[in-house]
């Protein structure tokens, strides 16, 4: 071997590093396309067998899924579905580039709102417009799932992002379960203040669960049912009077909740409600299977804190069509994906997830044998709201709106945190 | 003249197979390290949402952006900067308190150090929950025994407190960190020969006076490292504000990792390599900056 100098070494080196350069400088779009993602054509047809994957971020819904998976195995031989579960903040995060390229996802879930429509525009999804799963939902609430003239998701779960209500206490005060206008409200607040308990549990140190009451407070007072939407697209203003009057609202909430309610984390808020020390959970019926394991034994029924102040509200509730379930675009394995969303979208699988998770589902004909879900099963019939703070696209956008109200809770005035709300609005624009 | 120039050329003739042992090592730096690194740097010129093949080469307009049409990229700079002074001056004066008191090899002192020593080992997340319940304002830790010794008045939101969150958690960080730091000062205050204080003694010096002329000198290098570590480490504490202030974290608590992990997750991949690179800018900066300022070497040295 003949040798060669110091500097044609590095000379070699060097051109090993420009090289790096120039494969560096690859579009970024272009080498990272999701693996043979077509856009949205029905799933492939075949056997169903092989190893899929089930992408999702509901780690307290793992023991429900599980037995799913062994019912649908045991239908399917030769079939394997297997869990990939994520935190939802990690999911909501990366969920994309996780399932993009279909390593894990081959059926996946999405949130409702600006991570659908990632997932959408990515050509994730395959069109289930004519699958047999679609058939087996309630129609009106499969929109959350739709693009255009596509059915890309099927929303699988419904829940009711508005305060749950200890009834023994409700009943013990005397206070209305189900008040017409702001004043009723704030005068059912005022009876359960007086009966010696904290009126409302709310959760302001929490981002993601303390953001749920907003769904309640601007359903009546938005001018549009696209509030958000328009709010994002600068064609309404937080500054707007219909805004200022709701944070105003909140305003009003102040001493009906917890001392120090927007340094409370969930959990506590969540122990507040459970051991009887106050009156509502301002989250939603998605936690009815967290209290319960918190030792709460109470009736428990939802209040909607109605903001209208001449008793005509257009919205008597607020509901969300979430945990919407996909099969992926780029999935070596659609047919088995395909196979596992029609089997649970059944009305006995899916009611089987129901009534082990206390969560209310989208599909049809479901016989809720859970008392909770009995009990709330009427505000499936009610004329309540699509979740408004999901219509937001941009995060920025919908926590600085969010922010807005927990500032107006901390003592700022309602102009000021409007104002602020809107300067990000203004630089996302 | 030939002569001259293979002078010129090749002054070290070596075994070219010799070459070939680092590169595995080169390999692995530029694919791993090389490599995304200049692709951050290619992302941020451009508007890349992360996921479509579609892009536009924007120059320098994302950079622009970070720091006049984005408020919350200059309120987390803003609270980072506010962050890391914090942090350095209470982590620094602390773990050297820490190390002068505990300093003798005394069984009591072993027990105290390790018992310092300890949160370094938890991880972060965890660190992140614990605080996170001794803040909160209902069933904490630090309300709750404010109320039993009776001083109510004390009790607070802490975290739920915009002009005070910045502050508790700054304590949480120092908590974690500053027995490890402790462990670098006793390395110092240890190599200090004994023989200096008893001379020191007999001239008649006090404690202070001790401190100033001898102790100092000899931990002044470690300062310049823990005052080095302290500052990387805060402006990275990602995991632990994300543990403690949820996620997002409300605008008080977001710092520089944070922001730049909520513009990723929204899906503007572009403007958060570029905000990355004013991030890695910032820290190289203020090291630079400290270890240009804090020239803190023994005399000689």
């Amino acid at each position: 071997m003949s040798q060669i100098s110091r500097r044609q070494a590095m000379a070699v080196l060097g051109a090993l590093g420009l090289g790096a350069t120039a494969a560096a400088c690859a579009g970024p779009g272009g080498s990272t396309a999701p693996g043979g993602a077509t856009g949205p054509s029905a799933p492939a047809t075949g056997a169903i067998t092989g190893r899929v994957s089930f992408a999702h971020w509901r780690g307290e819904d793992k023991a429900v899924f599980d037995e799913l998976i062994k019912r649908f195995a045991a239908k399917n031989a030769g079939v394997e579905v297997a869990q990939d579960i994520s935190t939802s903040n990690d999911y909501n995060a990366q969920g994309l580039q996780k399932v993009r390229g279909a390593a894990i996802g081959d059926a996946f879930a999405t949130f409702r709102g600006a991570q659908f429509n990632n997932f959408s525009e990515a050509g994730i999804y395959t069109e289930l417009k004519n699958s047999k799963a679609v058939g087996n939902y309630q129609k009106g609430l499969l929109t959350a799932g739709q693009s255009g003239d596509s059915q890309l998701g099927l929303p699988y779960q419904v829940v009711f992002p508005m305060p749950m209500a200890n009834m023994d206490l409700f009943d013990k005060a005397g206070a209305e379960l189900a008040p017409k206008d702001w004043d009723a409200f704030l005068g059912m607040c005022e009876k359960l203040a007086a009966s010696g308990v904290v009126p409302i549990s709310w959760p302001g140190g929490d981002v993601g669960n303390g953001g749920q009451l907003f769904n309640c407070m601007i359903a009546n007072n938005a001018p549009v049912d696209d509030m958000c939407a328009q709010i994002e697209q600068g064609k309404l203003k937080c500054t707007d009077d219909w805004f200022i009057r709701m944070l105003n609202q909140y305003k009003d909430l102040v001493p009906y909740l917890q001392p120090n309610a927007t340094g409370t984390a969930v959990e506590p808020a969540q122990n507040l409600f459970s051991q009887g020390k106050a009156a509502m959970l301002a989250t939603g019926s998605y936690h009815i299977a967290a209290v319960r394991n918190l030792g709460a034994t109470f009736p428990i029924e939802l209040v909607f804190p109605n903001t209208s102040t001449d008793g005509n509200a257009k919205y008597e509730g607020a509901y969300n069509a979430t945990f919407i379930l996909g099969v992926n675009s780029a999935s070596k394995n659609q047919a088995a994906a395909a196979a596992w969303i029609d089997f649970l979208s059944e009305p006995a699988n899916a009611g089987y997830y129901a009534n082990q998770t206390a969560q209310h589902v989208s599909v049809k004909d479901v016989e809720y044998t859970n008392s909770d879900l009995k009990r709330l099963s009427p505000w499936l019939d009610k004329k309540t709201a699509l979740a408004a703070r999901f219509q937001f696209q941009n995060l920025d956008v919908r926590n600085a709106v969010e922010a807005s109200a927990t500032a107006v809770i901390s003592g700022t005035s309602p102009e000021q945190a409007a104002e602020a709300a809107q300067k990000i609005v203004d630089e996302r624009l | 003249m030939e002569a001259a120039s293979k002078k010129r050329r090749s002054p070290t003739r070596v075994n070219p197979a010799l070459y070939l042992f680092p590169l595995p090592a080169v390999a692995i730096i530029a694919v791993f390290l090389v490599m995304p690194t200049l692709q951050a740097f290619q992302y941020a010129i451009t508007d890349w949402n992360g996921f479509s093949a579609a892009f536009n080469y924007v120059g320098v307009d994302n950079f622009v952006r970070a720091f006049t049409k984005d408020s919350l990229f200059t309120n987390a700079l803003t609270n980072n900067l506010k962050f890391v002074l914090l942090v350095v001056i209470a982590q620094t004066l602390f773990s050297l308190l820490l190390a002068l008191l505990l300093t003798k090899n005394s069984r009591g002192n072993v027990v105290l150090r390790a018992l310092f020593f300890f949160p370094t080992i938890l991880s972060s997340v965890s660190v992140a929950f614990i605080w996170k319940f001794i803040y909160d304002p209902n069933f904490g830790l630090a309300n709750s025994a404010l109320g039993a010794i009776g001083l109510e008045g004390l009790q607070g939101s802490y975290l739920g407190n915009n002009s005070q969150a910045l502050y508790w958690v700054a304590v949480t960080q120092v908590w974690f960190h500053a027995g490890q730091m402790m462990v670098v000062y006793i390395a110092g205050l240890q190599a200090i020969p004994r023989e200096l204080y008893e001379a020191a003694e007999m001239d008649g010096a006090n404690k202070w006076q001790q401190f100033k002329s001898i102790t100092w000198p000899f931990v002044a290098p470690a300062t310049s490292i823990v005052v080095a570590y302290t500052t990387v480490q805060s402006f990275k504490a990602f995991d632990l504000i994300l543990g403690i202030a949820g996620n997002p974290p409300k605008g008080s608590l977001d710092i520089l990792s944070t922001r730049i992990y909520s513009t990723f997750a929204n899906s503007e991949f572009g403007y958060a390599a570029a905000q990355s690179i004013i991030f890695m800018g910032m820290i190289a900066l203020v090291t630079w900056l400290q270890r240009r300022l804090l020239r803190l070497t023994p005399k000689g040295e």
